[in-house]
């Protein structure tokens, strides 16, 4: 570090332990830094600063001896020394405690926030004493209707603020609101008005405890059942980072992974509610004229019949697919098939908004067409397919930006049409070969977005059924149209094709950089081990002290 | 041709005298064989009768715990505990919470301690009475056996009105035990020990002059006290060579240092001091759960930290506060703070260590079991080389190999 970049930085020291960081940093932020933990729940690094918990209250140097300052809202100053062990902070946080819990109903055992509820990390790292409370508890409304997609319980709200802050300043909705004084406070929405907005599941996520349920998956998972492997949603072209979180091979929900570059701490709810896609309607079973058929006498039937056409087929590609699929199918279609071209199909465009999603409502746009450039395809819109002469189909994913059942209509006078998709569509009836695609929860892979910025993401559970990735089809094919490729795993893919995409096209991206499920030191754990983690990287869930609102 | 008839009668003598020539002869004894118990395959290279050379192949009851703990909370490490010596399951139990205590820096209450010191007494007995027993049976002698494990079904049977199970009791609790002494109990125990002393007594006099007894065990698998030290011996295997070295004694834990007891020592380090020395050490485990059951008065049995205790469970039903205690202790274990610890105790066949490291997290992030039936096997070819055949069988029994503790 320069001598110049040094004097920007501010000395503190944290429980002895001391530190540099920029100023302006709180000190919550500088004792993450160095490992220590200031308890929190009002303070969001994505939010203004509310300083209502007090349960970040800390000592310093700088303030009058024993005053307790609040940790999220006090700035790093030059020289000051912190103290978050003393027994004054000690008795704070176990009298902050108490008072939380006070009215808290006992909810846990029903409760869609038990394991992974602040309240119950806190107690028992910071209070762990039995209840002192000797009259009955405090009722409220345990199921407020806010709007479509939450429903707010009030008596386990602890008025931390981070949803109406959310509201206000990110999602700029300012619908909800805190209303009453002391043990009668509630948060509600504002008279006449609801809380229906894109980014409304965000405040599911912010909540620290379990007052804020989403509608869409309430009371249907035990966070603690639940592993989360990193992901990137679909939704759009923005390509916001998530953990996908499933159990058994069931996912049950998104949530926003941090990225300050791509989506901060947030992810909408249209992204959010794509989980469901990957669950149902899937398609699992190879078929062959309608018939559902092994997968081996699926390819076998399509390479006979696109190996007759020689370079008359059409190859369809959906940006839904990872940039490795898209690049393995466009090496079929090169050399496999014949081809000049690709269309490039996919999602119809939707509204955008000034937040996070785009009116692209495709995660991989890009890397399709890196695809094609790297192996010296043209481009085509999809909107060409249907004025071009057509004797054969390739469809590489099934998501079309036009009316499907009369694209099926038209593509049922094709006398071959080879379909790939993961889910039921109208246009199976179409096709004549039908391979089952596995979506990226079962896959592994790279989306490129809208910015060409390369993202992987990791497979959650193993594919359904005979689904293989678009990689593995198209090798398949390719082997039966006479082209070995030696390809066995998503990474011999991108090293063996990925060499072709143009320089710098992806930046520094290193397919590599991205912890892999069976690496040295991530234990896989097995299936209802008592911390209720089955088989998955627990230590990628960031449970307190990692960017994302949890 | 000889010479005279003196020389003569001397020549046929030798003739008939003439050495048989012997011949190295590979044998395998085990896994499963009638005259030990514990699954060990030997591979002994025998000249004649003689023993040249002795290689225990172990394994068969491998399992991985201590990669298994790593996997669990360390409350659940228990039930694996009781899987070391199933013997005396109690002993290890008490253990490894011993070893845990001592990491997160908890001192359990006082009626804990006691009710620790005689569950591991209670099955130092049945450990020496299967041990004693099965010896002599395999030395042929059936009846010894049937009155250990008649002394030992009573004892199991205390096991179970304390604990809930005879053999895999999985009794302890971090910071203190499951559960207070039964209704009765106390005296019931008492009764038991005047039988099990008759039936010990009985054994005592059946196999401790036993002509035949003595022949097999007197002078064979000797083991001098340097080498028992050098072999890395604890407990009654050390003690039978001279040895004057009890965990109980040198470095006392639970209630030790507050109960009268004798440390038995031996002088021959042979089989015979190795057997009569688990006969006196009973007697001292009696006088130890005596004493215990005078000294001891009522009081909790378990900390009262709803860190590392499970809150009470009308807490659990009615307050939020037990609620989350229960549900963190239960889905996430009890966190114990980071470090590192050995901690050793005297289990009924010599020192169990623990080596375990907490990264402060709801498992354990390492464990490591010092069983003490390892070095012991690993002595034992250099206790029976050049000794008969028939002499590994009592040397083997006495080293009370329990498959569970030395495979882990």
């Amino acid at each position: 570090m320069s001598e110049e970049k040094r004097t920007e930085l501010v000395n503190v020291t944290i429980d002895g332990i001391p530190t540099q960081v920029p100023p302006g940093t709180n000190l919550v932020e500088a004792a993450k830094a160095v490992g220590v933990e200031i308890p929190h729940y009002c303070y969001h690094p994505g939010l203004s600063i509310a300083a209502n918990c007090r349960m970040c209250l800390v000592e310093t140097n700088k303030h009058p001896p024993g005053k307790l300052v609040p940790g999220c809202q006090i700035t790093v100053m030059e020289g000051m020394e912190v103290t978050t062990q003393s027994k004054r902070v000690k008795d704070q946080q176990r009298a902050v405690q108490e008072f939380l819990l006070l009215h808290h109903p006992v909810d846990c055992a029903i409760c869609d926030q038990a394991g992974e509820c602040r309240l119950q990390d806190y107690y028992q790292e910071y209070d762990y004493k039995p209840s002192r409370l000797d009259s009955p508890k405090w009722m409220k409304n345990k199921r407020k209707v806010l709007g479509p997609t939450i429903v707010l319980d009030q008596e386990r709200c602890i008025m931390c603020t981070r949803c109406v802050r959310f509201m206000k300043e990110v999602a700029e909705d300012p619908v909800l609101g805190v209303f009453g004084r002391g043990t009668r406070e509630v948060i509600d929405t504002f008279p006449g008005k609801t809380l229906d907005n894109n980014y409304s599941g965000n405040i599911v996520d912010l909540c620290p405890v379990g007052a804020l349920t989403w509608r869409d998956n309430r009371f249907r998972a035990r966070a603690y059942f639940l592993t989360a492997t990193p992901s990137i949603c679909t939704g759009c072209e923005r390509g916001c980072n998530v953990y996908l979180d499933h159990f058994q091979g069931v996912p049950y929900r998104y949530r926003p992974r941090e990225n300050p570059e791509v989506n901060q701490y947030w992810m909408c709810d249209v992204g959010r509610l794509g989980y469901h896609a990957l669950h149902d309607d899937r398609l699992v079973a190879a078929r062959v004229d309608g018939e559902e058929t092994e997968a081996e006498a699926a390819v076998l039937a399509a390479a006979r019949k696109l190996g007759e056409l020689s370079g008359k087929a059409a190859v369809v590609v959906s940006p839904l697919l990872s940039l490795e699929d898209a690049l393995a199918v466009a090496a079929l279609a090169k050399e496999g098939l014949g081809a000049k071209a690709i269309y490039v199909s996919g999602r119809a465009a939707g509204e955008g908004d000034r937040l996070l999603l785009r009116s692209d409502r495709n995660p991989n746009r890009k890397g399709v067409e890196l695809a094609a450039q790297a192996m010296g395809l043209e481009v085509r819109a999809f909107d060409a397919l249907q004025g071009a002469k057509v004797e054969g189909l390739l469809l590489a994913g099934l998501e079309i930006p036009a009316d499907e059942a009369g694209f099926a209509e038209w593509a049922k006078k094709i006398p071959t049409v080879v379909a790939m998709g993961t889910n039921v569509s109208p246009l199976l009836g179409a096709a004549h070969v039908v391979l089952p695609l596995a979506p990226h929860s079962e896959a592994e892979g790279t989306f490129v977005n809208f910015q060409g910025r390369a993202q992987r993401f990791l497979a959650a559970y193993e594919p359904r059924g005979a689904a293989l990735p678009g990689w593995a089809w198209a090798a398949r094919l390719l082997r039966e149209l006479g082209h070995e490729t030696g390809w066995s795993s998503t990474r011999e893919v991108f090293m063996d094709l990925g060499r072709k995409l143009p320089e710098g096209s992806l930046g520094t991206f290193d397919w590599d950089a991205t912890p892999r499920r069976h690496l040295k030191g991530v234990v896989p754990l097995p299936g209802g081990t008592v911390d209720g983690r089955p088989a998955g990287m627990r230590e990628l869930i960031p449970l307190r002290t990692g960017g994302t609102a949890a | 041709m000889p010479e005279t008839k003196n020389d003569l009668a001397n020549l046929q003598e030798d003739v008939l005298d003439a050495k048989l020539s012997t011949k190295s002869l590979s044998l395998n004894m085990g896994p499963s064989h009638p005259a030990s118990h514990g699954t060990v395959r030997f591979h002994i290279e025998l000249d004649g009768e003689i023993i040249t050379k002795l290689d225990p192949e172990i394994g068969f009851l491998h399992r991985g715990f201590e990669k298994s703990c790593e996997n669990s909370t360390w409350t659940q490490c228990l039930p694996y505990t009781d899987r070391l010596n199933y013997l005396s399951s109690m002993c290890n139990n008490f253990g490894f919470l011993t070893a845990v205590e001592k990491l997160a820096g908890i001192e359990i209450p006082e009626r804990a301690k006691y009710i620790r010191t005689i569950g591991a007494e209670l099955h130092r007995l049945c450990d020496h009475l299967t041990c004693v027993g099965a010896m002599a049976m395999e030395l042929g002698g059936f009846t010894p056996f049937l009155w250990a494990i008649e002394a030992r079904d009573i004892l199991w049977d205390r096991v179970a009105e304390l604990t809930g199970a005879r053999v895999t009791t999985s009794y302890g609790r971090i910071g203190g035990v499951n559960r207070d002494l039964p209704e009765g109990w106390v005296q019931k125990v008492k009764d038991s020990l005047v039988r099990v002393a008759e039936l010990r007594d009985d054994i005592d006099a059946l196999l401790t002059h036993n002509r035949i007894f003595l022949e097999r065990t007197r002078g064979t698998g000797k083991m001098s006290a340097e080498d028992a030290i050098n072999y890395g011996f604890t407990g009654p295997m050390l003690r039978a060579s001279g040895v004057d070295y009890d965990v109980r004694k040198a470095h006392p834990y639970w209630v030790y240092d507050r109960v009268d007891f004798e440390v038995p020592l031996g002088s021959e380090g042979d089989n015979y001091d190795r057997y009569y020395l688990r006969i006196a050490e009973m007697k001292e485990s009696e006088r130890i759960i005596l004493q215990c059951f005078e000294q001891m008065e009522p009081g909790p049995i378990l900390v009262d930290d709803w860190r590392y205790v499970l809150p009470p469970k009308n807490e659990v039903y009615s307050t939020i506060e037990g609620v989350i205690g229960h549900f963190k202790i239960v889905m996430e274990g009890v966190k114990i703070p980071a470090g590192t610890v050995y901690s050793y105790t005297e289990s009924p066949n010599g020192e169990l260590g623990w080596y375990l490291v907490s990264d402060g997290s709801g498992r354990p992030y390492k464990v490591h079991c010092r069983a003490p039936g390892i070095p012991l096997l690993g002595g034992l070819e250099h206790m029976v080389v050049g000794s008969l055949l028939p002499d590994l069988i009592p040397t083997f029994d006495l080293i009370n190999m329990i498959g569970g503790e030395v495979e882990q």
